[in-house]
């Protein structure tokens, strides 16, 4: 039903680089946490393959950069002016969606990143067969999925053999954390526009009269040095005293 | 007294401690949250100096935040008033900004540390970055010269400071230059035009630089000026960062030198449009270096003092803090190993021990290991755990064996006591590697660091060798201390350290002490027994887009996703082999 919308999207060569310019930063972020994971578990076959998925998470970011380059380089004008990036309408993975490594355990972070593959291979599935006439994008996009498939596996076995009585549950709280993010980030982004609508107001209705005093204010401010008072024998002046 | 100092919020957050006047501990959150500069508040950074000293909150005496945020707010609202009605934009974002954390500080740390907030106190920006520089230097009288992008309003100053050991300590700084004149946002615009990542990417501008021939010197001279009194001003038709977050610099700078760089493109020598940023780089460099060793020898003029004390983020520029030792008069350059916004935790905090409340002046030790120490039985677990065996030796079968590793090509990845405070290693978290050819510097440019190709490594060598090879001046040892001059390399040692030697021919190089790193000027010792040359290379150990490990955990995640063949860690040494196959692996999971 959305693929409409994403051949839309997908369609401009500046907004698609773009988007794989931002998706490789997200997989070289969810790389860089992958490793802290790695890092943190007491387990040795889990350290391994974290790494070996951070290591992919890492060849994700260079293929959608290097696609990204290309795209930019093969069309010089669809990097002029801004184009609507349509971030929301289609995100890559989120990588561990700010989720903080060193306080979850890894029951959790399995779980987690179980279902984080599973809606990043859905959404790159859609944005592949959106681009039925760039082949090169599509066959990044299929490198990837390939991979994410074997994420989505190892997590779930993983989660079985560390967990084997609590997996259920633990993937039933990592999908209501993924359901609380999207709505912090809702409400994160609405809190956002409706500050930046008050504030916008405050600058145009409030401010005016002190942006003429500012205004005044600094062309009297004499450029080059400004001496710094100095008060008895050599020591700072009060606004130096902590 | 026990004083706690905090940077926080810019850039590069950090924590450190004082107890009755001696530093304790002192380390970046980055290295803690193992997030690549963070800014943050460094609440990990805080509980690990507090650990480390075996306190609680309760028992620090203050704690010091390292600018006034009242004062930064006040700035940054007058800056967007100004630009009226240009920065609404840019007013919405930092009010939200400012008013949503950074404001209030005395209420977050005294939150977050549950102390009274009468214990919080605030020194200026440039009065920490004026300590971090002269207090941790081994001189008792020295002018000051901070520089950087901005504190509250000011941007440059320079002072004086004297202390006597058991005695009084005065810091005075006279004058200051105030934003938006900066020569720390000259040089990141020109950062961010050159498509490189503000507040990290300037080392790439620098390294950039040699590349290029300073041809369009007039064209930045329009950017900025001289003033009569010997300050500068900016001219900022050319800049935007004070009116707009979108970008640093405006249309019409882009019309003075041509497109700027996009981030993704790679830079090639070959091509006019590489040539032409390398010589932008080489430009503002230039300029640069000029407006600061003309500055330098001003204030040698003034104070006529033999030592200068150099603070700030722009004290990393180590080709101008070169050109400032050799052309200003001053005998001695100190910088400290911290000189941006890290190493302000360290000088807020002494600045209020020695300044605010009058305690007597104490020695610094003279070295920047104020960091967490490795703990060596993590290596021989997780090895372990991989199906490797570590080994351990004793000191000197170990650096004999990690020398010849060395002479053979291999590379290693050398963990030793306590982790650098600052952006540079300095010999306990470093990757080291033969530093002869030109192909070793490819190798880990493609197999461990993932970086630029124009960016130079850069080499140890102990500081009795340091003259045998480089062109130091007076007082270039003592700049070289904490890598922060670049010198020339020697002509006729150049094709024999290749591998360090900059296309202009320089190095920034680390001149090391016995007394500051014994086991790596003992293995520089036993590497130049076996080449007859005692020089290493010594990169920081971390991959790209990381931070330098901190603990063995991140030393050995490191070694096992590089081409790092070796790893030591304190006496034990870790050899690479591939512990088992991705398939099985796979089959395992």
């Amino acid at each position: 039903m959305l693929e409409p919308l994403y051949r839309w999207i997908w369609h401009h060569p500046g907004r698609r680089a773009r988007k794989l310019f931002s998706f490789a930063a997200v997989e070289a972020d969810g790389g860089r946490d992958l490793v802290r994971a790695a890092e943190l578990t007491r387990d040795p076959l889990l350290r391994r393959l974290y790494l070996a998925h951070a290591s992919d998470e890492c060849r994700h970011a260079g293929l959608f950069h290097d696609r990204g380059v290309e795209l930019l380089r093969d069309n010089p004008a669809a990097n002029k002016g801004s184009v609507f990036q349509a971030e929301w309408l289609a995100p890559g993975e989120r990588g561990l969606d700010d989720l903080r490594v060193e306080r979850e355990g890894d029951g959790a972070l399995l779980a987690f990143l179980h279902l984080s593959e599973k809606a990043a291979a859905r959404s790159f599935a859609l944005y592949r067969n959106a681009l039925p006439d760039d082949p090169a994008t599509r066959s990044v996009f299929e490198k990837v999925l390939r991979d994410e498939e074997f994420h989505m596996k190892y997590t779930r076995a993983q989660l079985s053999r560390i967990e084997p009585e609590r997996q259920r549950v633990l993937i039933w709280r990592a999908r209501l954390g993924r359901l609380w993010k999207g709505y912090l980030r809702l409400a994160m982004a609405l809190a956002g526009a409706i500050s930046g609508v008050i504030l916008t107001l405050l600058y145009f209705i409030v401010l005016p009269p002190f942006a003429l005093l500012a205004k005044r204010a600094m062309r009297r401010e004499p450029q080059g040095w400004t001496a710094i008072p100095i008060v008895q024998g050599g020591a700072p002046g009060k606004r130096s005293q902590p | 007294m026990n004083i706690l100092g905090i940077s926080a919020h810019y850039h590069d957050s950090a924590a450190a401690l004082l107890i009755d006047g001696l530093p304790i501990a002192a380390v970046q959150e980055e290295r803690i949250s193992r997030r690549k500069n963070d800014s943050a508040f460094p609440i990990g950074a805080i509980e690990w100096c507090l650990g480390h000293a075996g306190l609680e909150p309760d028992a620090l005496d203050a704690i010091v935040f390292y600018e006034r945020p009242m004062l930064k707010f006040d700035r940054v609202l007058t800056g967007l008033l100004g630009s009226f009605p240009h920065s609404r934009r840019a007013f919405a974002h930092a009010m939200k900004n400012l008013l949503g954390e950074k404001l209030w500080m005395r209420g977050i740390i005294s939150s977050e540390l549950g102390v009274r907030g009468s214990k919080v106190l605030f020194t200026e920006h440039h009065q920490a970055h004026a300590a971090a520089a002269f207090l941790t230097a081994p001189t008792d009288k020295a002018a000051i010269l901070t520089a950087d992008g901005v504190g509250e309003w000011a941007t440059l100053t320079v002072g004086q400071g004297e202390r006597r050991t058991g005695g009084p300590t005065t810091i005075t700084l006279r004058r200051e230059i105030r934003f938006p004149h900066s020569l720390g946002m000259l040089y990141s615009t020109f950062t961010a035009y050159l498509g490189f990542a503000v507040n990290e990417g300037e080392y790439k501008v620098m390294g950039l630089a040699a590349y290029g021939q300073p041809n369009m010197v007039d064209k930045v001279w329009r950017t900025i000026r001289r003033t009569p009194d010997g300050a500068f001003a900016l001219d900022l038709d050319y800049f935007e960062f004070h009116s707009t977050t979108a970008r640093s610099y405006s249309k019409r700078f882009v019309d003075l030198f041509g497109p700027s760089r996009r981030p993704s493109d790679p830079i090639n020598f070959d091509t006019a449009e590489g040539r032409r940023f390398a010589d932008i780089a080489a430009s503002v460099q230039r300029v640069l270096e000029d407006i600061l060793v003309d500055m330098a020898r001003v204030l040698h003029e003034e104070t006529r003092l033999p030592d200068l004390c150099l603070g700030g983020g722009v004290a990393l520029n180590g080709v101008a803090n070169a050109r400032i030792l050799r052309e200003s008069g001053f005998e001695r350059l100190f910088v400290p190993p911290a000189p941006g916004d890290a190493g302000c935790a360290l000088g807020a905090a002494l600045y209020a021990d020695r300044v605010s409340f009058g305690n007597p002046d104490r020695d610094f030790p003279d070295h920047p290991f104020w960091g967490p120490s490795i703990d060596e039985s993590d290596l021989v677990r997780l090895a372990g755990e991989d199906g490797l065996a570590a080994e351990l030796s004793d000191d000197r079968r170990l650096i004999e064996m990690t020398a010849d590793d060395i002479a053979a090509g291999h590379i290693v990845g050398w963990m030793d006591g306590a982790l650098e405070l600052g952006p540079r290693a300095l010999g306990h978290r470093s990757i080291l590697a033969a530093p002869h050819s030109t192909a070793i510097r490819d190798r880990l440019n493609r197999d461990i660091k993932y970086r630029e190709e124009f960016r130079p490594f850069a080499p140890v060598v102990p500081i009795e060798e340091a003259d045998r090879f480089f062109e130091l001046p007076p007082g270039g040892d003592r700049l070289a201390r904490f890598m922060s001059g670049v010198f020339p390399v020697r002509q006729e040692w150049r094709a024999q350290l290749a591998g360090i030697t900059h296309v202009d021919g320089t190095a920034r190089l680390q001149a090391l002490p016995r007394e500051m790193a014994p086991r790596l000027h003992a293995l520089l010792g036993a590497y130049g027994r076996r080449s007859g040359i005692p020089v290493l290379l010594n990169t920081s150990f971390n991959l790209s887009g990381e931070p330098i490990v901190n603990g063995v955990v991140e030393g050995y995640s490191t070694f096992r996703r590089s081409g790092i063949d070796i790893l030591i860690a304190g006496q034990n040494r870790l050899a690479k082999r591939r512990a088992r196959s991705d398939a099985g692996e796979e089959q395992a999971a």
